[in-house]
């Protein structure tokens, strides 16, 4: 039990080391092969647009069946949970808890491996991570999202209304940069100095019941009206709406702001106590049946999209102006390194605090050439803005693809893809460059879905 | 001491990360002891006295201690390096280097686990050094427990009077950890 315990304790620990979040696989391969560009037409499309619901689904239009192919890959060969076997390997394990193996894994950074040395005298220390300084980013660690976690609901013609919940975490840790020096770049501790780390988390879920409203809201008929009805294609003029407010039913809030750190004394190691410790966190929490109860709020889902001459202009807006107001328990903890104790104080109760859920935005152009599409999107969150550009090209009922994006840790990594249509159905394959690793390096992945035209 | 030791190793070992990777913890004793200790003046020894023992230092150590509480140690090894000015005579000595538990009532109750030969001539620096491997002796004491470690000499003179300073120069101890979770 003990055993099981310091290797979850040591898998958060090393999970406050991670990449700026690791994103969500895309395991929609006809997107990913366009180099995961959102457009009205590619699978998961509505979440990002909620305009694009009223967007007739066209002809090319598609909805993704993921296939983890990741998984037979993984059953024949995976990394020990087993501390105790000579070939553990932390950040391996921490590498599939992070990036589940639902695709295959083609080429994976090589492992973090080698010894880690501790150079120990009265007045030096040095630490020389070896390898391990790979996992150690140079700028904040940031992690988390806005996660809708499916629901469900309904909709005549151009209303509808859904029922989901709502998650929102994000916590951001920083090494001062005295402690990342002497952690990344094996710079030895010296005397009179302060070695922190600070931490920012935040945690929020509540179910939003939402309503809303997509539609076309402009149209100028183009030249193939009659022949072809989607917007896409036909060289219409029009514009699409949508809006749906939705009311959020706050389950639980909680944050904390906490720093913490170590300062050196003349002597690093001197005869007595030459170290003084410091923390101080200060917490905020609400939660259902507790304290503060639920919080309420509204917020909402806006979009528009643009057709005009074949070329189609996006913008959605989720969660905008989204936020909650909740019966907050405020507490501060303080470390006194005079007394080796912890105090803590219940600084207010049910004090009014409005948490926020930010907003998401994705801006997305698109170009129609009868059997080729090329597009590009930028998607901006809280935490990171990613970009996606690429193309599709249909050859009769294959059809080949390729893009580009710029990924979460900031990289450009490459897509291509290929696929066949047989009627409704569809199968593609897609391999792509990413960097979804605690070593935040490049690898690269086989994706395969099913479409459904 | 002991608290800031403690967080440099327990901020290590979990980047270890377990399995087949290590911890080489380097600790230069050296640096822990008091300066004047680690100069030691001998002679002069005069003839009629064919054998002279002089004690360099002898002290409890606990560098290390607690530390295979958390982790097994792998090995732990012991680099030892002295200088030797010797202004008169000349002599063979020991330089012996003992590591016992902190429950033996001296620390030359058990053998040397170093026992370096010197010559030493009139008017010259004789500088040793080696390094002690492998000895399960060393990883037990320097990590479990507090360790009575000493180090002396020996000296077998041939021409008299013997006289010089002798000092440590390098007293370092290497252990080796495997983290056990």
């Amino acid at each position: 039990m003990l055993r099981v315990r310091c290797v979850a304790a040591l898998a958060l620990l090393l999970l406050g080391l991670l990449p700026g979040s690791a994103p969500a696989q895309m395991l929609n391969a006809r997107r990913l092969g366009m180099g995961g560009v959102v457009t009205s037409d590619n699978g998961d499309h509505s979440s990002s647009n909620i305009a694009f619901r009223a967007v007739p689904k066209g002809t090319m239009g598609s909805s993704a069946i993921p296939i983890p192919l990741g998984l037979i890959q993984y059953a024949a060969d995976h990394p020990t949970f087993d501390s105790s076997d000579s070939t553990f390997n932390i950040f391996d394990a921490l590498n599939v808890l992070t990036n589940p193996p639902l695709t295959i894994q083609i080429v994976k950074p090589k492992d973090v491996s080698g010894d880690i040395s501790v150079y120990i005298a009265q007045d030096s220390l040095q630490i020389d991570l070896a390898d391990v300084k790979r996992v150690i980013p140079d700028g904040s660690m940031a992690q988390g999202g806005v996660y809708h976690l499916g629901g469900f609901g309904a909709g005549i013609r151009n209303l509808f209304v859904q029922v989901g919940p709502i998650v929102h975490v994000k916590n951001e840790f920083t090494l001062s940069d005295r402690l990342r020096d002497a952690l990344k770049d094996a710079v030895p501790f010296t005397g009179d100095t302060r070695y922190g780390v600070s931490d920012d988390a935040r945690a929020q879920a509540a179910i939003a019941f939402q309503a809303g409203l997509a539609l076309r809201a402009f149209h100028l008929p183009g030249e193939n009206e009659k022949e072809n009805p989607d917007p896409r294609r036909n060289g219409a003029t029009a514009i699409y709406l949508g809006a749906a407010p939705k009311y959020l039913l706050g389950l639980a809030y909680g944050d904390a702001q906490s720093e913490a750190g170590i300062t050196t004394g003349d002597t690093l190691f001197a005869s007595s106590n030459p170290v003084t410790f410091d923390m101080v966190a200060q917490t905020r929490h609400a939660t259902i049946g507790g304290d503060g109860g639920v919080g309420h709020g509204f917020g909402s889902d806006v979009g528009a999209v643009l057709y005009h001459q074949n070329v189609e202009v996006g913008v959605g807006l989720n969660d905008f102006l989204s936020q909650i107001s909740w019966k907050t328990t405020v507490r501060r903890h303080v470390y006194d390194n005079a007394t080796n104790e912890f105090t803590t104080t219940e600084v207010a109760t049910d004090e009014h605090y409005v948490s926020r859920i930010p907003v998401t935005a994705t801006i997305n152009v698109a170009k129609r050439m009868g059997e080729t599409t090329i597009a590009a999107d930028a998607v901006a969150g809280e935490l990171r803005t990613t970009l996606h550009a690429g193309a599709e090209f249909w050859l009769g009922m294959w059809a080949l693809r390729a893009g580009t994006y710029r990924d979460a840790n900031k990289i450009w990594q490459g897509t291509a893809g290929a696929g066949i249509r047989l009627g409704k159905l569809g199968i593609d394959m897609a391999i792509a460059t990413h960097s979804r690793n605690i070593e935040r390096e490049r690898g690269a992945e086989l994706s395969a879905s099913l479409s459904i035209y | 001491m002991r608290r800031f030791l403690w967080i440099a190793i327990l901020a290590a070992l979990p980047l270890a990360g377990c399995g087949n990777r290590n911890l080489i913890l380097t600790v230069d004793v050296l640096s822990f002891m008091d300066p004047a200790s680690r100069q030691t003046s001998y002679g002069p020894i005069p003839s009629g006295v064919p054998v002279e023992t002089v004690t360099v230092f002898q002290d409890s150590l606990s560098l290390l201690q607690g530390v295979g509480d958390l982790s097994r140690v792998a090995s732990a090894s012991l680099k030892v390096g002295a200088s030797f000015d010797n202004t008169s005579g000349t002599a063979n000595v020991e330089f012996q280097v003992y590591v016992a538990p902190e429950t033996a009532a001296s620390p030359f109750s058990v053998p040397p686990i170093a026992d370096l030969p010197v010559q030493l001539l009139p008017g010259q620096v004789t500088n040793v050094n080696t390094t002690i491997n492998a000895s399960p002796i060393l990883a037990d004491a320097l990590t479990h427990d507090r360790a009575k470690v000493a180090v002396r000499m020996i000296f077998t003179g041939t021409t008299f009077p013997i006289q010089g300073t002798e000092t440590l120069t390098e007293l370092t101890a290497i252990v080796v950890l495997k983290q056990d979770l």
